[in-house]
């Protein structure tokens, strides 16, 4: 969830209100909040990019305390500013518009300014791929008419922060965010660019130039969203212009997007959607009327009108995550507080059942523990390393991103864990007996298994098989169930005293004391017999049975 | 008297003596004992007396064969005590009584009577002991008795003497000797020696009561596996193939060749291809959907219940393992515990979703806060908090009412609601443990000495 951090005497200048309250509000808006040092540090789902500024947190709050309700549409003027929009195949779709009278009037508010263009750039642009955002001082832009274009990468601008002009080919290579974004939208030899009056204003996705920069005095903003997704770059577009446009005084340029899709923007039309209060109360299980559904909705800044049975809902054009009956239907509830919903008792009287594999792990807890063996839980991430040591390398699933080596794969065998967790306890009073019951996954011919196993082990001064024999024998003569051994063999255990566990004709599990030369490899200096059972196919000899 | 056998009262005495604590005097009895021949003649009469009596009924003459045949083995013992005293003549074959029947009776008397004295232990006369002795009808034994005596008043004694026992044993009980024992106090302040159990892991028992909770209200618990397609992981929840939480920064991918889910999905594919292209507008691809990871939320296994579409009311849950993209430290594993619920039916409602979560922090002795939330696959959405023994409140859970997308991918009609969350986080704020490794501690003298919290 993106942490936001604003400037705490900026927030409650706008909201005239106490920290705790403003938290105590926060908190039914989805955000839980901090101060810490000056900042009030606040986490905002990503379903509400409007609200990762302080006008749009205060809005959201003035909103639902019913200070200001429903939607006003902003005052908006021609800008005189034209956009062509050239055939621009990695990234094709535009838009723009002014914001007039925002007035970066402090460091602040700049700081947030960019924290939200970073934010919106990572969440709706996932990551700039598909949308990207150009901040301009409107005021220093060289010219009216705009165009957006391919142009080769050999041309020269004056990047954000350079002190002379380089060509864009060396951004590209060099400079960190031209690493990072440059290869998104690039093509061969050919990059996209804003130009105005032929100068180069921005390099979407990558940066702006210097020229437009934005910096405390600036007056009004020039706002452009380069996007692969019209839908996407509209939306953007309106979140930003309907924040800036929050500030005391501002109002809209619309700018004029030639292209065969384009027309005047920003297109501040709110969706509208049409239901029945009895659709909400259906979703929510509560009982509100048309008038009590209108007067919730216009506290979460929507605009309603009702026209007999049906609502015809605006819905604020910052709030793109709003599609239906079940969006409107979670603000309802929000604007009439959660914790004031009264939760209903649903009871169908089902019978409840556990999964065959917990009765029979519930079983056989109780059993091995009366044996004398000590339920441990281990990860079923595993090293290679110790797998190596067991000749279990082979059967075993790799992790293709790990994040640390000894994570890296996952046991194809529960009493790896078992052998690894005994090297903790040489020390331990003897004798050491351990159990445990989990997952294993097992690459095999034809891809990968899963498995619920069992495995016990014993450590001592002295170890016989007949240590692990006797539980494991008594254990499943408890379950009732018919088994035979035979002698096996598996690569950790000695050859001779490794026996395999059958019934019906299938391979149950194995017992056998471990190789010394495993024991030392793992620098255990004590003998170890261990036997593993596999709870997956006993379940099924059980249900045969 | 004291209902002991005579050998242990023996050893017993002898230890009293040995402490001081009374006399013995030995005192050696020779009594004469009838043997079997002398209590027969205690019964049917000395042999001579019973010649006496049947020549008697004879007339005082029978002959020697009768006489044989009368008395069958006492035949000649008879005749020969009988002819030494005189009382009797053989001659020609017959036995004849020379003296009158009440003479020869007092002939034998004085023996009979030794006799009798001896079977009631009196005296006897020395000579006749000897003859009886002589004829086999008596014994001589000697008789040790023992006689002991306290060495002081009783009452001293008592205040003084201990016959101490430290183990009360199965062999004083089947003999009785415990009576003779006192056993002596213990410190019961002192320390015993250490004894150590085997104990379940405190994880587990927590895991296992979570599971108890869902099943008393009535779920149906299910598992699935753990190496997930993404086409469950994240396309059944509506979560975007290029949005940033896909990325290798979050989730663990696995080593495995992908399957195909159009061959083995075929249906569901086409639902969700649809409901994708039409809500995120991009081109939905098979193949990034048919990608193997580690399953990283629970979800997945509510996603594959749903399309299977079962018959409502539901009520199901799951409890597994996930797996993230995270470096190990004190709060955070790459692998841990969810769960994860659904459940549902025609007219089923949000405030129905807020009761059960409700009902579900009470039986796990939590009280909750609801915070709306965001999830991409549901709508509403709610965050639960819950208060812990100590004061705070923790973020425990996410939940909401599927997005009608993700029931339309399901080919489900009715509302559900879900929830999830990690049980490793709340394992350890119930128990105290600051840091959540060591609920996967190497230590089994840990586990084993772990408080158990009732």
């Amino acid at each position: 969830m993106p942490v936001l951090r604003f400037r705490a005497e900026r927030v409650y200048e706008l909201l005239n209100m106490e920290p705790r309250e403003l938290s105590e509000i926060l908190f039914r808006l989805k955000c839980e909040s901090e101060e810490s040092e000056g900042y009030l540090e606040v986490e905002v789902n990503a379903d509400r990019p409007d609200m990762f500024m302080g006008e749009g947190l205060a809005r959201a709050v003035k909103g639902i305390l019913g200070v200001e309700v429903g939607w006003r549409k902003p005052k908006v003027v021609d800008s005189g500013f034209k956009l062509i929009v050239e055939d621009v195949p990695t990234r094709p779709y535009i838009v723009a518009a002014v914001v007039y009278n925002v007035n970066i009037d402090s460091s602040y508010y700049l700081e947030e300014l960019i924290q939200f263009q970073e934010k919106l750039h990572e969440g709706l642009g996932r990551r700039r791929r598909k949308a990207a955002i150009g901040l301009h001082d409107a005021d220093k832009m060289p010219g009216r008419t705009l165009r957006y274009a391919m142009a080769p990468i050999d041309v020269m601008f004056k990047p954000l922060g350079y002190t002379k002009p380089v060509k864009a080919r060396e951004v590209l290579e060099r400079d960190e965010k031209g690493v990072e974004y440059g290869w998104i939208s690039r093509s061969g030899d050919l990059h996209p660019f804003i130009f105005s009056d032929n100068e180069i204003i921005t390099m979407p996705p990558v940066l702006n130039s210097d020229i437009t920069k934005l910096e405390v005095g600036t007056r009004s903003i020039f706002i452009d969203v380069t996007s692969t997704d019209l839908q996407v770059a509209e939306a953007t577009l309106n979140i930003i212009v309907s924040n800036l446009v929050e500030r005391p005084g501002a109002y809209v340029g619309i700018v004029d997007v030639i292209a065969p899709w384009g027309g005047p923007y920003p297109r501040l039309k709110p969706k509208i959607v049409r239901l029945r209060s009895v659709d909400v109360n259906r979703v929510l299980g509560s009982s509100l009327s048309d008038v009590e559904v209108e007067e919730l909705l216009k506290r979460m800044g929507y605009n309603v009108r009702i026209e007999g049975e049906i609502l015809e809902i605006e819905v604020p054009p910052y709030r793109v995550d709003v599609e239906g009956v079940v969006d409107v239907a979670e603000d309802i509830a929000i604007a009439v507080g959660y914790e004031r919903l009264n939760p209903t008792l649903w009871q169908p009287g089902m019978r409840g059942e556990y999964h065959g594999l917990t009765r029979l792990s519930r079983s056989i807890r109780l059993i091995l523990v009366g044996l004398g063996f000590t339920e441990v839980m281990r990860l079923s991430l595993t090293s290679p390393q110790l797998l190596e040591t067991l000749g279990l390398r082979g059967e075993a699933l790799e992790v293709l991103n790990p994040v640390q080596v000894e994570y890296s794969v996952l046991r194809p065998a529960i009493v790896a864990s078992l052998l690894d967790l005994l090297t903790g306890n040489k020390h331990s009073p003897k004798p050491v007996k351990v159990f445990e019951i989990g997952p294993i996954v097992a690459r095999v011919e034809g891809g990968v298994v899963e498995d619920e196993r069992l495995g016990l082990a014993v450590m001592d001064d002295e170890v016989s098989y007949e240590d692990i024999q006797a539980p494991v024998y008594y254990m499943l003569r408890a379950l009732g169930v018919n088994f035979t051994v035979r002698p096996a063999t598996t690569p950790y255990t000695i050859n001779g005293r490794t026996g395999e566990v059958v019934v019906g004709g299938v391979k149950l599990g194995i017992l056998g004391e471990v190789k010394p030369e495993v024991l030392e490899k793992l620098k255990l200096e004590y003998p170890v017999a261990v036997a593993e059972i596999s709870l997956g196919k006993l379940l099924e000899s059980l249900k045969e049975y | 008297m004291l209902g002991v056998d005579k050998s242990s009262l023996a050893s017993l005495i002898m230890l009293l003596r040995d402490r001081g604590v009374v006399r013995v005097i030995e005192e050696v009895r020779v009594l004469c004992r009838l043997t079997s021949r002398g209590l027969e003649a205690l019964s049917r009469g000395l042999p001579e007396e019973v010649l006496i009596e049947y020549l008697s009924s004879k007339g005082g003459v029978a002959g020697l064969a009768d006489v044989a045949e009368a008395l069958g083995d006492y035949a000649s013992v008879a005749l020969g005590q009988a002819r030494r005293r005189g009382l009797i003549v053989v001659q020609g074959g017959s036995v004849r009584l020379v003296q009158d029947p009440v003479v020869a009776r007092s002939v034998i008397r004085p023996l009979r009577g030794a006799l009798e004295s001896c079977s009631k232990l009196g005296s006897v006369e020395p000579g006749l002991l000897r003859e009886l002795r002589e004829r086999g009808l008596v014994e001589e034994v000697k008789e040790r008795e023992l006689v002991v005596e306290l060495v002081e008043d009783p009452r001293s004694l008592l205040g003084r003497v201990r016959v101490e026992a430290s183990r009360l044993t199965s062999r004083m009980l089947q003999d009785g000797s415990w009576r003779m024992y006192r056993f002596r106090a213990y410190n019961v302040e002192a320390e015993p020696p250490r004894v150590r159990a085997a104990r379940l892991h405190f994880l587990q028992e927590f895991i296992e009561v979570i599971r108890d909770v869902m099943k008393e209200l009535g779920f149906k618990e299910v598992r699935g596996p753990i190496v997930e397609l993404e086409l469950f992981n994240f396309d059944m929840l509506f979560q975007a193939q290029d949005h940033p939480a896909r990325e290798i920064h979050d989730s663990l991918w696995v080593k495995a060749e992908p399957l195909d889910v159009t061959r083995l999905y075929s249906g569901l594919v086409e639902r969700v291809a649809k409901v994708h292209e039409s809500g995120w507008r991009y081109k939905w691809s098979p193949a990034i959907a048919s990608r193997l990871m580690l399953r990283s939320q629970t979800t997945a296994v509510s996603a594959r219940t749903l399309t299977l579409k079962p018959r409502p009311p539901i009520r199901f849950f799951t409890l597994g393992r996930v797996y993230r993209h995270d470096v190990v430290d004190a709060s955070h594993l790459p692998e841990f515990h969810q769960l994860d619920g659904i459940e549902g039916d025609h007219g089923y409602t949000f405030r129905d979703l807020l009761g059960t979560l409700k009902e579900i922090c009470g039986r796990l002795g939590l009280e909750v806060k609801f915070k709306p939330g965001y999830f991409p696959f549901t709508e509403p959405s709610v965050e639960g908090y819950v208060r812990l023994p100590n004061g705070r409140w923790l973020e425990l859970f996410g939940a909401g009412l599927f997005r009608p997308e993700v029931l339309e991918m399901a080919g489900v009609d009715y509302p559900v609601g879900a929830w999830g969350f990690g049980i490793e986080r709340l394992a350890a704020a119930y128990y105290g443990i600051p840091d959540i490794r060591i609920l996967y501690t190497y230590d089994v003298e840990y586990i084993r000495e772990f408080r158990v919290k009732v």
